[in-house]
């Protein structure tokens, strides 16, 4: 019954409030300190010390970034490009994945585990497993390109093809769950578009241009939003297998952060880089949900 | 009568003086007693070699120690969030000064041991302060200060595959000409235990830690990193030939993706057989002998670093220390531990027992201080440690910073690029970080 | 299943099958090479071209578990990771079904964001924290670190679920009298069992894997096995086969859950998705 104490008749009136409240709660406490802390170190210089403050800046760390810093502009490029390489990769390579497979045969669920494994294999062991194969004296890579003729390269030892060879692991990691949830986006297309374009005589590659991509869209949308912020977010992999490397040529936004604040020092500097690269997740997550809730 | 006197009370007082040290206490290893130590260490030989004794340290001074061990990387980035946040509960740890010591000092993170060593109450009078070589003492110091006592020394030094220099009859490289020499006359020829080819030379190319190496380098050929203004020095004439050098070496006579190469990589492509040279510090030889995983036991020579054109040396001496942030509440226990960690009698034993290369001119003359050491290997360290320069890392507050200025120029040179404009590039970092970080 | 794919319904010819197989290829291999290299020896792991046949050995495991306190380790992962799924499942569940039940993506997005902020932010200022309140190195710390990306996930996904819940059935609990928290107790959770399942083992996995937090705030009792997998490349150069047989036996329990479980996994992870 809905009588009872003033607590339960409160819990009545608003439940929302009271439903989310603890999560609610624990996110902003958790998460409260750490951006006032940032926000405020980010307008100052400090270059950690126990006998120093702060000093207030303004606004001199975000304008020495973009107009003085030329490992911070490589960084950001760097964070782009592979960004884009590997989510591009991922959405072509998951979604192609994901046709071939939207057929019944025995053995689907298996299928679907073995599938299930990269992405869910630690990070940290993968990477180092990965150092392994591209080594390139001793690597496992260069034997298997070998035996088509192509090779022996550098891979992640050579600043030309580092970032593309990183991709290869990111996407390696996680084209599975693209493939994933485009099948199970397949899984709730409707019969009719496709009824009527085979009445009309539209060949396969016309329906699927047609009719199964826009119809996937929303789901891609989805699949590129969330692995475009882990891609943009990128640290572990990069971290282990390169540092950053050669020279600055896998630096990432966040590795160039990393070593800033917790290498050289500068803790100013360096949360004035996190609020950057936030600013440009939250960006492009801003666009994509527009994208996908949008224009269609 | 009264000179009998007089001399009577003369002689007795210097019979006195002569029995009271006979007299004076004992040193009281247990007064510190009942205390808890955090002890931070690197994951490192020493550390390697120390931790079996730590009970007798506990047993003797009725110390409890928490010893918690991480690798470099993570080790260095603990401390420095720990002192950062002001809210630190370590005690003691291992520490590089010529790494982060003026930095830290700067800080006001560290205390300066001077007056526990100077203090009889808390040194052992057994101690010997001046037993340590004389440039790792030297090395302890910043600004004036001592930081703690050092725990090893280590050059950078040139490694050889003595077989192979004798297979193909190669003089063992003394000069920067002859180790270009040596290395174009042996890259490609076979030197593996299965008759593969190998190449002339292996060294470090990774940025931040190829500097370390590279000073050697640097330093023969007559530069160094800081002129005495102040300003940067190593993009001057011999310092872009010793980049150029490097870089030379590394890319026509070493293996491919040596940019992306740490210690670990080159000692594990020399160690597999397949490099004649390799450069870097000789601390790594336990490494190299490890008869489990290495397949050169025993065929390696460990050569002074060769000098350059004008007979200049280019050993460097580094080594690893203790050291005390202010921060700790428990200071004189503190100091207890750093000392015994460093007496004698322990780096004896870690000496013996592990291989390290202890700092202490006695242990070094001690026969059984030399049983894990090969001999050239002694010999090329006690001349190294003695003409070395300890100028392993640029002089300056911000080293991890300048480093990655530095070993970007040092890359560039491995890849083949525009050497010069990369020295130049790198010195103008330097001197921009050196204002930013170092206003007094 | 039904839509679009049934139509196509032809025999699944052996060509398929070959394609197929060739393509799971690549997706297994490196994990198939992480479980051969920890098998050799490193004579053999730093042979080239590499050896492809040879006599296993254990050796690797036997060293990795000697010097390594891996059952410390591994409790470590498995206290915090059941910590904090625990923990994000009892906050978010009741929170996902109240923002799926009244519509509030307002709310959902907010969340949203906790995942974007990078998580090197967090470190020093979480360091104060936790050494202020004296949790520093303890289990609750780590704990409350993987709650940062354990209860988004758990909102995120949930969401989803309790959106399936038929809203009749809801409707019919509350006009039977039931309040609130008795139509979410009694007939929605036990409606999205399946995504809770689901939910859960994700969350369990991505706090098993995670490495930037533990290594930073986690002290010396509390490590747990990503940071054992990285201590191996330090001053004892790189023993190819005891890594690998490290990363192994840290991937192994995941992998093995994630087989067992697939079915649930792959509808939490594209639950989120669908209905993002």
């Amino acid at each position: 019954m809905s009588s009872g104490t003033g607590w339960s008749r409160f819990v009545e009136r608003h439940p929302v409030p009271v439903f989310t409240f603890p999560s609610v709660v624990v996110v902003a406490v958790l998460m409260a300190f750490p951006v006032l802390y940032t926000l405020y170190m980010s307008v100052h210089s400090w270059f950690a010390s126990s006998l120093t403050s702060p000093a207030f800046v303004g606004l001199a760390n975000f304008r020495r970034a973009f107009l003085d810093d030329e490992r911070f502009r490589n960084a950001l490029w760097l964070t782009v490009y592979f960004t884009a390489l590997a989510t591009v990769l991922q959405l072509v390579l998951g979604v192609a994945l994901a046709l071939l497979l939207n057929r019944p045969f025995r053995g689907k669920g298996l299928v679907r585990s073995i599938f299930l494994l990269p992405m869910v294999a630690t990070p940290v062991a993968i990477a180092l497993v990965w150092m392994m194969m591209y080594n390139p004296t001793l690597g496992v890579m260069n034997y298997l390109v070998g035996l088509v003729g192509l090779g022996p390269y550098n891979w992640v030892s050579n600043a030309a093809i580092v970032v593309p060879a990183l991709a290869v692991v990111d996407t390696w990691e996680w084209t599975p769950l693209i493939t994933l949830i485009t099948l199970a986006g397949l899984a709730t297309l409707p019969l009719e578009p496709y009824e009527s374009a085979l009445i009309d005589g539209a060949s396969a590659a016309q329906m699927f241009w047609r009719i199964t991509l826009p119809l996937l869209r929303p789901t891609i949308i989805v699949a590129l939003l969330f692995r475009a912020i882990d891609c943009l977010k990128t640290f572990d992999i990069i971290y282990v297998m390169t540092q950053g490397g050669p020279g600055f040529a896998s630096e990432t936004l966040n590795v160039y952060t990393f070593q800033v604040g917790l290498f050289y020092f500068h803790i100013g500097y360096a949360s004035s880089l996190l609020v950057i690269l936030f600013a440009l997740v939250l960006g492009v997550s801003l666009v994509l949900i527009k994208v996908r809730r949008g224009s269609w | 009568m009264q000179v009998l006197r007089r001399l009577s009370i003369l002689s007795i007082v210097m019979a006195l003086a002569l029995v009271s040290p006979a007299l004076a206490q004992p040193f009281n290893w247990q007064q510190a007693k009942g205390t808890q130590l955090r002890v931070l260490l690197n994951k490192h030989p020493w550390q390697a070699a120390i931790e079996p004794h730590l009970k007798e340290f506990e047993a003797l001074t009725g110390i409890t120690l928490v010893a918690e061990v991480y690798p470099e990387d993570q080790f260095r980035a603990k401390v420095l969030v720990e002192l950062t946040s002001g809210s630190s509960s370590i005690d003691v740890f291992m520490s590089m000064p010529a790494q982060e010591g003026l930095k830290y000092m700067r800080a006001g993170w560290l205390q300066p041991v001077d007056e526990f060593l100077k203090n009889p109450a808390l040194t052992a009078p057994d101690y010997h302060w001046n037993d340590f070589l004389e440039k790792t003492r030297e090395a302890m110091v910043v600004e004036g200060k001592l930081v703690g006592p050092p725990i090893q020394v280590e050059n950078t030094s040139l490694m050889y595959r003595k077989d192979v220099f004798q297979k193909y009859n190669v003089k063992v490289p003394t000069t920067l000409d002859e180790l270009e020499a040596a290395a174009k006359a042996l890259n490609g020829k076979a030197m593996t235990d299965d008759g593969q080819p190998g190449f002339g030379i292996v060294a470090r190319g990774k940025r931040a830690a190829a500097t370390s190496q590279f000073a050697a380098y640097l330093h023969a050929m007559g530069s160094t990193w800081i002129g005495p203004n102040r300003e940067p020095m190593f993009n001057n004439e011999e310092g872009v030939k010793a980049l150029e050098f490097y870089g030379r070496m590394l890319r026509t006579y070493g293996p491919p993706g040596s940019e992306n190469n740490h210690w670990y990589e080159a000692s594990s492509i020399f160690s597999q057989g397949k490099a004649a040279m390799y450069t870097d510090a000789n601390s790594l030889f336990p490494v190299i002998e490890d008869a489990q995983k290495s397949k050169v036991v025993g065929k390696v020579g460990y050569a002074l670093f060769p000098r350059g054109p004008k007979g200049q040396y280019g050993s460097t001496v580094a080594s690893w220390g203790l050291a005390m942030p202010k921060s700790s509440k428990n200071q004189k226990a503190a100091w207890l531990f750093m000392q015994w960690a460093t007496a004698k009698e322990q780096v004896l034993a870690v000496q013996s027992e592990k291989g390290v290369l202890g700092a202490r001119e006695s242990v070094w003359k001690d026969p059984k201080g030399l049983t894990k050491v090969p001999a050239d290997l002694r010999e090329s360290l006690t001349v190294g440690s003695k003409v070395g320069t300890p100028l392993w890392n640029p002089p300056v507050v911000a080293v991890a910073e300048c480093r990655d200025a530095i070993g970007a120029a040092i890359v560039t040179s491995i890849q083949g690029g525009d050497v010069k404009a990369a020295a130049n590039k790198a010195a103008a970092d330097v001197k921009r970080i050196m204002a930013e970080t170092e206003k007094k | 299943m039904s839509g679009a794919s049934s139509w196509r319904q032809d025999r699944v010819s052996t060509r398929t099958y070959v394609l197929l197989v060739a393509l799971l290829i690549p997706f297994l291999f490196p994990l198939g090479w992480m479980l051969l290299s920890s098998l050799k020896t490193q004579v053999q792991n730093t042979a080239y071209p590499p050896v492809w046949i040879f006599t296993p050995t254990l050796g690797n495991y036997r060293e990795v578990f000697q010097k390594n306190p891996f059952f410390t380790f591994t409790m470590n992962s498995l206290v915090v990771a059941a910590g904090s799924t625990g923990l994000a499942l009892l906050l978010g569940l009741p929170g996902a079904y109240a923002i799926a039940r009244f519509k509030r993506t307002g709310i959902a997005l907010a969340i949203l964001t906790a995942r974007m902020a990078p998580g090197i932010g967090y470190l020093i200022p979480w360091f104060i924290l936790f050494t202020k309140a004296k949790l520093i190195d303890t289990y609750a710390a780590l704990i409350l670190t993987h709650l940062i990306v354990a209860l988004p996930l758990v909102l995120w996904v949930m969401i989803g679920f309790f959106e399936d819940v038929p809203g009749d059935l809801i409707e019919a609990a509350r006009i039977d009298g039931c309040s609130h928290w008795a139509a979410f107790l009694r007939v929605a959770l036990p409606l999205a069992k399946p995504g809770i399942v689901a939910t859960g083992i994700l969350s369990f996995i991505f706090s098993w894997n995670n490495f930037l937090f533990s290594l930073i705030i986690a002290g010396f009792k509390t490590r747990t096995l990503p940071i054992a997998v990285y201590s191996f490349l330090s001053y004892e150069e790189i023993n190819w086969g005891g890594l690998t047989a490290a990363a192994t036996i840290i991937t192994l329990p995941v992998l093995v859950l994630a087989l067992f479980v697939q079915k649930h996994i792959v509808r939490g992870l594209t639950m989120g998705a669908l209905k993002g």
